[in-house]
């Protein structure tokens, strides 16, 4: 026996997955159809690391194929987001700052090819989620760079009513669960905005700078999503940021200048989201690289040390 | 706490045995140069005995920089004089950096642990974590203080404030981009509230 061939092994073992990976694209594909197709009311739970919170979802599909939804968050302050077609009409507070110009970058659909690329898709039975049977998939990341996903679809309509994302050791990072759901048209009502709900300005931002920087490695699947650049927090200085994803994790890579400023190097995770910092050397001055994303903490790293300024390059 | 306790908790880091309470405590001494040495004279035992070839000192951080810097620098003129140990040194350094990764890699994942942990701990929600001082960050992980490197952080006391002046922003941009431009449902704006509970 030992001297099978190990090719037929992975040929055998190749052969013997599709039908389980066709039947965990078929769940993500049907996911991002009854998003689309599907009108429902709900609350649901949000966990991760030193923070709960509970929230309702309205999203109503009207007759012309419009998409209404509202987001609001049941305790604490009311944070509130009002969506048509995925793009944001009005959001509360500190959510409505940072709108302005993701809003120029196309939204993003699940694409299951795509997905099962960078995750091994596994069928794992079925659960009960707000008081309904679902359909288990787990997507288990190839490689070392992302975390793994376990999904629970409502059997009747393909909704996602159960999320949690998983480290390598099996630790949970973040717990996403619908408590109750009602698959009927939300009153219109229901989809007003609140008092707090400011409505949301679109700004362009000049990206010019932003193209002086690039990537030397990026773990495999991540591309390129979208470039922004906005004034520092702290300063004055302009910061440039990256998003990278692989069609489901994402990381975003900001670049901001030092000035000779003494500052360390900072590693920190929060829940799901690592951020990284690390000084990286330019012909300008030094810069701080952070890395913010759901991905593990060592490939964050890596990609801190891998930002390359555009002159440097050419050289 | 005994040194004796400190150094058996150490050998049990060493040997992956550690439980939580161990690793933090080892992680809380690390700063100690006494620890630092005992560390190192683990490894070299170790190694010694699982006949590895080690860099006792090894700092990830330095070596893969010095590697990337010695990746830009232009290296024709060095071709001229070749020799049998040149090629044996570069295996040398090859297997260091390889060496250096993947204990990079043990390293990350045990500071993950105690990161996720002390997180759990915090009665306080959300944002408490970035501070410099704090204990989530370890800032202080690699030991560029030991060595020189060419490319090794310029560590420095000044500005406590700087990352806890963007961090949080840099956190909240991160988790809006995604819940306002993507139509992945509820998960990323769960996400983005989150952090603006306090």
């Amino acid at each position: 026996m030992r001297f099978i061939p190990l090719s037929v092994l992975l040929l055998g073992s190749w052969l013997a997955l599709p039908a389980a990976a066709d039947e965990g694209r078929a769940l993500l594909q049907r996911l991002a159809d009854a998003e689309r197709t599907q009108s429902f009311q709900g609350a649901f739970v949000y966990e991760r690391n030193g923070s709960f919170s509970t929230h309702s979802i309205w999203h109503r599909v009207e007759e012309n194929g419009k998409l209404r939804e509202r987001l609001l968050q049941l305790d604490g302050s009311a944070q509130e987001v009002i969506r048509i077609d995925g793009q944001v009409q009005c959001a509360s507070g500190a959510l409505a700052d940072q709108v302005v110009d993701s809003q120029l970058w196309p939204a993003r659909t699940l694409n299951a090819e795509q997905l099962s690329e960078w995750y091994e898709l596994r069928v794992l039975g079925k659960s009960r989620v707000a008081g309904r049977v679902t359909s288990v998939l787990a997507l288990v990341p190839r490689d070392q760079h992302r975390y793994g996903i376990e999904l629970h679809f409502d059997q009747q309509t393909g909704l996602p009513l159960k999320s949690l994302l998983v480290n390598d050791k099996g630790q949970l990072l973040e717990r996403f669960q619908f408590t109750q759901l009602e698959t009927v048209a939300p009153a219109a009502s229901n989809l007003e905005p609140g008092a707090g709900c400011r409505p949301v300005r679109l700004a362009p931002s000049p990206v010019d700078t932003v193209e002086a920087w690039r990537s030397d490695w990026l773990p495999p699947g991540f591309s390129l999503g979208s470039v922004t650049q906005r004034r520092s927090p702290a300063s004055n200085e302009s910061v440039a940021c990256q998003v990278y994803e692989d069609g489901l994790a994402r990381f975003s890579v900001f670049i901001e200048p030092l000035r000779d400023a003494a500052v360390e190097d900072v590693r920190t995770q929060l829940g799901p989201t690592v951020a990284v910092s690390r000084r990286l050397k330019t012909d300008d001055g030094d810069v701080m690289v952070t890395v913010v994303g759901e991905i593990p903490l060592g490939t964050a790293e890596r990609v801190a040390l891998s930002m390359r300024s555009a002159a440097e390059v050419v050289q | 706490m005994s040194r004796e306790t400190l150094q058996e908790s150490l050998s049990a880091v060493m040997d992956n045995q550690a439980d939580e309470l161990e690793l933090r405590r080892v992680l809380a001494a690390s700063d100690d140069p006494e620890i630092r040495a005992t560390w190192s004279r683990y490894q070299i035992a170790r190694a010694v005995m699982h006949k590895e070839l080690l860099e006792p000192r090894l700092d990830i951080a330095a070596a893969v920089s010095a590697a990337l810097a010695d990746e830009a620098a232009p290296v024709a003129p060095q071709v001229q004089q070749r020799g049998p140990w040149r090629t044996v040194g570069r295996l040398a350094v090859a297997a260091s950096i390889t060496v250096a990764v993947l204990a990079g890699v043990r390293l990350y994942n045990q500071d993950d642990i105690t990161g996720a942990q002390l997180a759990q701990q915090s009665t306080q929600p959300a944002l408490n974590i970035p501070q410099v001082n704090g204990p989530a960050m370890l800032a202080g992980f690699n030991t560029s203080e030991e060595q020189s490197a060419p490319a090794a952080s310029a560590v420095g006391q000044g500005q406590p404030g700087w990352h806890e002046q963007r961090l949080p922003a840099y956190l909240r941009q991160h988790a809006q981009q995604a819940a306002m431009s993507t139509s992945e449902g509820a998960l990323p704006y769960a996400r983005a509230a989150s952090l603006e509970n306090r």
